[in-house]
């Protein structure tokens, strides 16, 4: 079997970096309301995302996480200028995500509050619809940065 | 993979429970497999599906298979983490474990409900969050809540009215309190003021009260013509240097050192002070509300508002000008001696000032009362007939509009009036306004007291008005982001004498909190330093927002080599990670939220199916 | 009686009546010290008004995101006794402390065996309006009472029930029990803190806004839950029929600072409120165009006047005048007759799509009906010394806070609230000797 047909016999997985404070419950809120969004997703709990490194995002796209969704608190962090360091450390890992060819898309950094349901739907229904459009990260990874000279500006 | 113990002998023994809630999960989600999965870890003793874990029937069966098969980490598949983890928690610990030994999957909310239509992937989910479960309960550790000897003794700084009813609370309820007064005097700015809101009483009565039962405290230690020239320490164990206030204090030493556990700032304010020549500012015909009050209240009996007031020549009209200092505009307005422009408001100035307008009618009934302002605040339940009264005495209201001011000049020397107060009146068509007056009063704001040694000693936050910072309004209105630092009366704000005293018995009773036992007790979620990993580079302490939280220390390797490595203060501590994301060499953790963990998880989660290699092979991909 | 022989018996160290945020914060400040707490609220959840609002200013963060943590640490608490849907019908002083009767309505569901699972509300075809979204949405007559309620416990509204049997089929858990009895409680208590709270003021008080009352005037507590991501359309669209609205009116003083509603005082949250609502308003209907209709704009907290100027700045419009006439037009539109209260002071007729009337906040319960304190006029509890012991009352041992001494934010309510723990816990402390010699007394 080639490492395509490996890839794609596997369906797609979407990781969520919930705040305990505000996405955690928000997402428990989705459930209680029986909203559907797609089943790839595995939440995990976070007192504040700003703890990840960059390269635990980096751990989790080579074990074949193909998006991962960062629902952190925004501006509500309990915690002191926490959301401004996550940012830049995103910023950071998009960088890096461009120079390694992977879509930046597949990571995306937003604030779920604890009753907002229809925003965590939306937001974890489009990271899926990329998800589905760039197919699993492990392909992308392997085929690596486009050549020089082809980016678009 | 994160090391969880290779060898046979080292296995965890892990008990699995996964939980139907009445068909709630198991209609959705087939549990058998879910535990079937989970028993299949090599990790795992027991793994059994229930209908209600939440029952004692469910609670007794952890209980006993803690103890019969002598498990050593349990994981509970169930409803949301915040209905029921605490439960299990108590569960594990009535069963002789660490209560930090369990973890918490949530196949309710997260997989049941959200994934109704589609069984098989709700099913396939639940079983990786329980394999994920499953792989952090291999790798938790034992945790002990955080705990700080705690000193049964309370400093409150400032020894005005906010800081007499947190010294008399604490006292009353059996705490000993030093009480630290900068002045030589106990009462602060209400001992000056003539009749206070709402209750009338003379604000000198009022401190007498109000001190005679702090007198009445044997616990209450005041030391008046004292100062804090040194805070070291933290929450249950501040070391706190004082001094004898003396002319020149600079650079001289502590006298004394006390040691407490917790520290009220009531520090209260400054009024503010115009620039000169600002409404007249410096004009003797111009004085502060204050300064009014004063006057206006010495004299009671007299009924001549010359002699009453002190004023030298008839008084006839008089002014009074609201927001002198509050609610300023960058353009409009000019700072005054503080040079800070104040944009908030002072809060208290509206009532005081319509009182002190419509007395002033009432006193003297043949004097004028003009009173200028921008909006009535009268905002608390009785204020607001204090300001019809005011109408009804005969005290002609003038609306500047919000982006003018009014002005005060001398009068030319030929006038009959000493003053000229201009300004327009939006209630009467914006009319241009020249009122002739021999006295104006000018309601000054609140300004943040002289706290910038105390800030700086202590590392308390003050806010972009230049008040102590809350760190929360809502959640924790009286605390400092300061563990241990509690905030009083007008030092977090204006606030009038009732407010003051509530805020003040707030603070006391996050002391009390604290302070209820032998020791300070805290959740053990903050950061933990892996010396054997830690390499000193500082990258923590540069990035952690709370003061004293991680620092540097030197430490002694075996040959005789001192180096820097770092550590934590878990009282300062609050958990948040920051350090985490940036330690170079990964020897910070957050304690029961360990990034080794969110590995092994993250592992568990894309572990391919037996049968299925692993889509691409981790080893042949190198990090950026 | 002699359903009091019955009676389940409660003992606890202060009995708060009320689950607001000031009973919350006042019963986790106790439980924290090491008291046992006893707190009954009213509703079938606890959380009082302030679980039901969108976002809180001045910090403007969620509401739900801050009461939730604070129902939940007092549900869980080991010393903090929740009872809901029940209602303290009198207090007493004895000897030692007080004696309260509490009557726990029924549920008509088995507390301990509901799961909150909702099947039953699923399978109710009876459509209730929702009280929780003012009456906006709607709920089943049997229903969990909202998505963040603690706890989590279903109700059946025998009232509007059809009694078809079709949520006793759904139960899985067996929970439904249209035989339950109100149950009988006494509890005693050494000291008590009345947390009552506040209602809003009616919004047909005031006769010149009576004709007005179409689904397009609302109530600012209504506004409050069609801003809220989890209210009753998901978005704000006003309620006739439908319309995303785009001339919106706020009313201020509609049922404050008017003698001749007796309510001549100032509600105090009003203003600010209303600018909150504006703010966010103009973030979610960027085309609408919002006027504030006011006396005074009372900005008056901390960070508030800043606030209000921010308010200004997005261009949001403060007008100076008084609302003298709301008149409903065919079209759902409502005209106000505004008399200005600045420049030429005209009287002119403006056309609005929504109008939200800034309603104040009158006492939440009639206390003096249960418990021996003295009110105020307006039914506000008294407090002993109105400067320097604001939660005390004249009855020693029973104290009170937040709104229900009078209107305040949640700001000064939740450091009244901390304040009155203080002062319970001094009581307390104080009074040990007194109370158990006092017991001894009675005994003997």
């Amino acid at each position: 079997m080639d490492l395509q047909a490996q890839t794609n016999a596997r369906s797609t997985r979407i990781l969520v970096l919930a705040s305990l404070l505000c996405a955690y419950p928000g997402i428990d809120a989705t459930g209680q309301a029986h909203l559907d969004y797609p089943a790839n997703t595995y939440v995990l709990p976070t007192p504040d995302p700003v703890m990840f490194p960059e390269s635990f995002y980096w751990h989790c796209f080579e074990r074949g996480i193909d998006g991962i969704l960062i629902a952190s608190c925004g501006t509500d962090s309990p915690y002191e200028g926490s959301y401004e360091r996550l940012a830049a450390r995103i910023n950071r890992v998009y960088r890096q995500m461009k120079e390694r060819g992977l879509d930046i898309r597949r990571l995306r950094l937003t604030a779920i509050c604890s009753v907002c349901t229809k925003a965590f739907v939306k937001e974890v229904g489009d990271l899926a619809r990329v998800v589905e459009e760039l197919g699993p990260v492990a392909a992308e990874l392997a085929r690596g940065p486009e050549p020089v000279g082809s980016e678009s500006p | 993979m994160a090391d969880r113990g290779s060898e046979g002998s080292d296995r965890r023994r892990i008990g699995v429970y996964v939980c139907h809630c009445g068909g709630n999960i198991s209609d959705v989600v087939d549990v058998e497999a879910v535990a079937a999965r989970a028993g299949a870890d090599e990790d795992v003793v027991v793994a059994w599906h229930l209908q209600f874990m939440c029952s004692d029937e469910g609670q007794s069966t952890i209980e006993q298979d803690v103890r019969e098969l002598g498990l050593d980490r349990v994981v509970v598949a169930a409803c949301t983490p915040s209905l029921h983890e605490t439960t299990f928690r108590r569960v594990v610990a009535r069963a002789g474990l660490n209560p930090y030994l369990y973890q918490h999957a949530n196949i309710r909310e997260q997989v049941s409900w959200a994934h109704v239509h589609d069984q098989a992937a709700a099913t396939e989910k639940a079983a990786r969050l329980v394999e994920a479960a499953i792989a952090k309960a291999a790798l938790l550790r034992e945790l002990d809540e955080v705990r700080v000897d705690a000193v049964h003794r309370t400093l409150v700084v400032g020894g005005g009215v906010a800081g007499l009813r947190a010294a008399l609370d604490l006292a009353r309820w059996g705490m000993p309190v030093v009480l630290v007064e900068r002045s030589n005097e106990l009462g602060g700015h209400v001992l000056r003021l003539g009749r206070t809101y709402p209750t009338d009483e003379p604000g000198r009565a009022l401190i007498e009260r109000l001190v005679s039962q702090v007198r009445d405290e044997p616990l209450v230690e005041v030391r008046l013509s004292t100062e804090v020239c040194q805070v070291t320490g933290y929450v249950g164990d501040f070391h706190v240097g004082l001094r004898a206030v003396r002319e020149e204090t600079d650079g001289h030493p502590c006298d004394e050192e006390v040691e407490v556990g917790a520290i009220v700032v009531a520090t209260g304010f400054r009024d503010h002070e115009p620039a000169r020549g600002r409404y007249g500012f410096g004009h003797p015909r111009v004085v502060t509300l204050a300064d009014y009050q004063r006057r206006l209240y010495a004299a009671e009996g007299e009924a001549d508002p010359a002699r009453a007031l002190g004023i030298d020549g008839p008084v006839r009209a008089i002014a009074f000008l609201h927001c002198v200092g509050s609610r300023q505009v960058e353009g409009v307005d000019e700072p005054g001696a503080s040079g800070r422009l104040n944009t908030y408001c002072s809060r208290v100035c509206c009532t005081a000032t319509v009182r002190a307008a419509a007395e002033t009618r009432r006193r003297f009934p043949a004097v004028r009362v003009v009173d200028v302002y921008r909006d009535i605040r009268t905002y608390a339940r009785d204020q607001e007939q204090e300001y019809r009264r005011a109408g009804e005495a005969g005290v002609v209201f003038v609306r500047v509009p919000t982006d003018e001011r009014a002005t005060v000049e001398p009068a030319p020397r030929e006038d009959p009036y000493p003053l000229l107060v201009r300004t327009r009146d939006t209630l009467t068509f914006g009319a241009e306004l020249e009122v002739p007056v021999d006295l104006v009063v000018l309601a000054t704001a609140m300004e943040p007291g002289p706290v910038e040694d105390l800030v700086a000693m202590t590392k308390a936050p003050t806010g972009a008005d230049g008040f102590l910072l809350e760190v929360h309004p809502k959640l924790r209105p009286v605390e400092s982001a300061i563990p241990g630092i509690l905030l009083a009366g007008t030092a977090r704000g204006p606030m009038d004498i009732a407010e003051s005293t509530t805020s003040a018995s707030a603070a006391a009773a996050k002391v009390a909190t604290l302070l209820a036992g032998d020791q300070v007790e805290m959740e053990p979620f903050v950061a933990r330093v892996d010396l054997s990993r830690c390499r000193g580079s500082g990258e923590c302490v540069a990035t952690c927002p709370y003061p004293g939280a991680v620092g540097l220390q030197d430490v002694e390797l075996d040959e005789g080599v001192v180096v820097p490595r770092a550590y934590v203060n878990p009282v300062a501590c609050k958990g948040c990670g920051a350090c985490v994301a940036v330690c170079p060499n990964g020897a910070v953790d957050v304690q029961g939220w360990e990034m080794s963990q969110y590995l092994a998880m993250v592992d568990a989660i894309t572990a391919d199916p037996a049968g299925f290699p692993r889509a691409i092979d981790p080893s042949e991909v190198t990090t950026g | 009686m002699s359903a009091a022989a019955f009676a389940r018996r409660i003992d606890a160290d202060v009995l708060v009546v009320g689950a607001g945020i000031a009973g919350l914060q006042a019963s986790l400040d106790l439980g924290d010290q090491g008291y046992r707490v006893l707190l009954v609220e009213r509703e079938a959840s606890i959380g009082g008004h302030m679980i039901g609002l969108s976002k809180v200013f001045p910090t403007m963060d969620c509401a739900s995101c801050i009461t939730t943590p604070k129902m939940s640490a007092a549900a869980h608490h080991d010393l903090v006794t929740t009872l809901t849907y029940s209602d303290v019908t009198s207090i007493t002083r004895v000897p030692g402390g007080f004696e309260a009767r509490i009557v726990k309505r029924p549920r008509y569901v088995n507390e301990d065996a509901c799961t909150g699972c909702r099947l039953c509300e699923y399978a109710c075809p009876v459509d209730v309006p929702h009280e929780f979204d003012g009456g906006l949405g709607a709920r089943r007559a049997i229903a969990v009472p909202f998505g963040t309620a603690i706890p989590q416990k279903a109700v059946l509204d025998l009232a509007n029930c059809i009694l078809c049997g079709k949520c006793e089929k759904a139960c899985p858990a067996g929970a439904i029990d249209l035989l339950q009895e109100p149950e009988a409680i006494e509890a005693r208590a050494r000291a008590v803190v009345l947390a009552t709270g506040y209602r809003p003021t009616p919004t047909d008080a005031k006769r010149e806004y009576v004709a007005g009352r179409t689904g397009n005037v609302i109530s600012g507590l209504d506004m409050e839950r069609l801003l809220a991501p989890n209210g009753p359309y998901g978005r704000v669209l006003r309620p006739s029929d439908g319309k995303i609205p785009e001339r919106i009116a706020y009313v201020q003083c509609a049922g404050s600072r008017d003698e001749t509603l007796g309510v001549p005082y100032c509600s105090r949250v009003c203003c600010m409120y209303a600018i909150k609502q504006a703010m966010l308003l103009s973030g979610a209907l960027p085309l609408a165009d919002i006027t504030i209709y006011h006396m005074d704009i009372r900005t008056f907290g901390k960070g508030y006047e800043e606030f209000y100027q921010t308010a200004r700045s997005m261009g949001i419009n403060f007008v100076k005048a008084k609302v003298a006439r709301i008149t409903p037009r065919p079209d759902g539109d409502v005209d106000l007759r505004i008399e200005h209260q600045e420049e030429d002071g005209r009287v002119e007729d403006v056309r609005h799509d929504l109008v939200v009337l800034s309603v104040g906040l009158e006492p939440g319960d009639d206390v003096g009906r249960f418990a021996p304190v003295r009110t105020d006029r307006y039914g506000f509890v008294r407090s002993a010394d109105a400067a320097l012991d604001v939660t005390g009352t004249e009855v020693p041992g029973m104290f009170a806070a937040g709104t229900a001494l009078a209107p305040k934010d949640i700001v000064d309510t939740v450091a009244e609230a901390s304040a009155v723990a203080m002062r319970v816990a001094g009581y307390l402390r104080r009074s040990t000797e007194t109370a158990d010699e006092l017991v001894e007394v009675a005994r003997g």
